[in-house]
């Protein structure tokens, strides 16, 4: 039982760190986002090729639960963190949106007001 | 008295073409020498085309930022043609422009750096639903807490601000929910506020953001924002 739960549980991190690694390299995923979910493949990987792995141990007996509900716990930790990461990434992009929505706003605004005292009133360039 | 000194009124808008006209028109006839700049927040209709039309200054943002977005947009260009004071006017006509003078008469009575058009101060009656009256009174009991000063109308959005306050809201204004927020964040960088009784009218068209099943959700959400920016780490101007 054991052993067919390390196989799914090792080839669905195997699959999720090659999909990782091809999206670096086609430049579709940047790097800083890139190693949160390299260490979510790779600390499941761990956990199923090594179920005595010290963590997983350790893990199971604290809580009482077994093998995978572990993985299961711990993957979830995993995406709990990049889950967390992501508010905090839209809020900073959120907020220079904002700002280059204003600075965008003001400069058009200034353009419009120059193009209208440099050109004559039909909008011909001098 | 204040005839030497640079004012702007912004009017932030979004979809007000109904309403726009009537209000710059009221403006101009009170403080025939001030700027107006309409913030046309993303509007679908014809605002900022009815703001050219009457002669308004318009600044038209790509998106829409929400009335927080869009007020610090008024204070950036404010802060950057050099204007000395900023009036914030709502473009849906339930300010109205006459009251004007009052603010600015207590923005250099009072000392103060923001001056708010209070609808709850002294004997001016204002008719609302008896919840928004209800949200609005424990906003302002929890804001003059915090703050250590009477604000009887937290939510007014129509204020009067001087050359140190633009260039704080310029700088940082909060987005959320902004006419409460941003008497949070006077206080949290020691500027001076006051209080003037105005009388609102009725819109002229256009309905509140607000409508009365969301009020108690809405008011949940701002105290929880008041208390959130209670902890936030001030900015440091020079």
């Amino acid at each position: 039982m054991l052993i067919k739960i390390q196989i799914i549980v090792g080839v669905l991190s195997m699959i999720l760190l090659l999909i990782t690694f091809e999206l670096i390299r086609k430049k579709r995923l940047r790097e800083e986002y890139a190693i949160l979910w390299l260490f979510t493949g790779i600390a499941v990987l761990v956990f199923s090729l090594w179920p005595e792995f010290l963590l997983s141990q350790f893990f199971v007996r604290i809580t009482g639960i077994f093998y995978l509900s572990a993985v299961v716990l711990i993957a979830f930790f995993f995406l709990l963190i990049i889950v967390f990461h992501f508010s905090v990434v839209i809020s900073k992009l959120t907020g220079q949106n904002k700002d280059l929505a204003q600075r965008y706003s003001l400069l058009e605004m200034e353009f419009k007001e120059l193009r209208r005292r440099c050109l004559p009133s039909d909008g011909t360039p001098l | 008295m204040d005839s030497e000194k640079k004012t702007l009124v912004i009017i932030p808008a979004f979809n007000e073409e109904g309403s726009i006209r009537r209000v710059i028109e009221g403006v101009r006839m009170t403080l025939p020498q001030s700027t107006i700049l309409v913030v046309n927040d993303g509007s679908t209709d014809g605002t900022s085309e009815k703001t050219k039309a009457s002669g308004g200054t318009v600044l038209d943002l790509p998106f829409n930022l929400g009335i927080g977005g869009a007020m610090q947009a008024g204070f950036r260009y404010a802060f950057e043609k050099g204007y000395d004071i900023a009036i914030q006017v709502d473009a849906d006509g339930q300010h109205d422009p006459k009251e004007i003078p009052k603010l600015l008469h207590a923005l250099t009575e009072k000392k103060a750096d923001m001056v708010i058009g209070s609808r709850f101060l002294g004997d001016s009656e204002f008719k609302s639903s008896v919840m928004r009256r209800m949200g609005i009174s424990i906003f302002s009991h929890v804001i003059s807490m915090i703050v250590g000063q009477k604000i009887t109308d937290p939510t007014s959005g129509f204020r009067a601000t001087n050359r140190k306050a633009i260039r704080l809201f310029a700088y940082d204004y909060p987005q959320d929910y902004p006419e409460p927020e941003a008497v949070i964040l006077l206080h949290q960088c020691r500027l001076k506020m006051g209080e003037v009784p105005v009388g609102m009218s009725e819109r002229y068209a256009g309905e509140s953001s607000i409508t009365k099943i969301r009020s108690i959700y809405y008011m949940v959400k701002v105290l929880l924002a008041i208390f959130v920016d209670c902890f936030k780490k001030p900015p440091l101007l020079g």
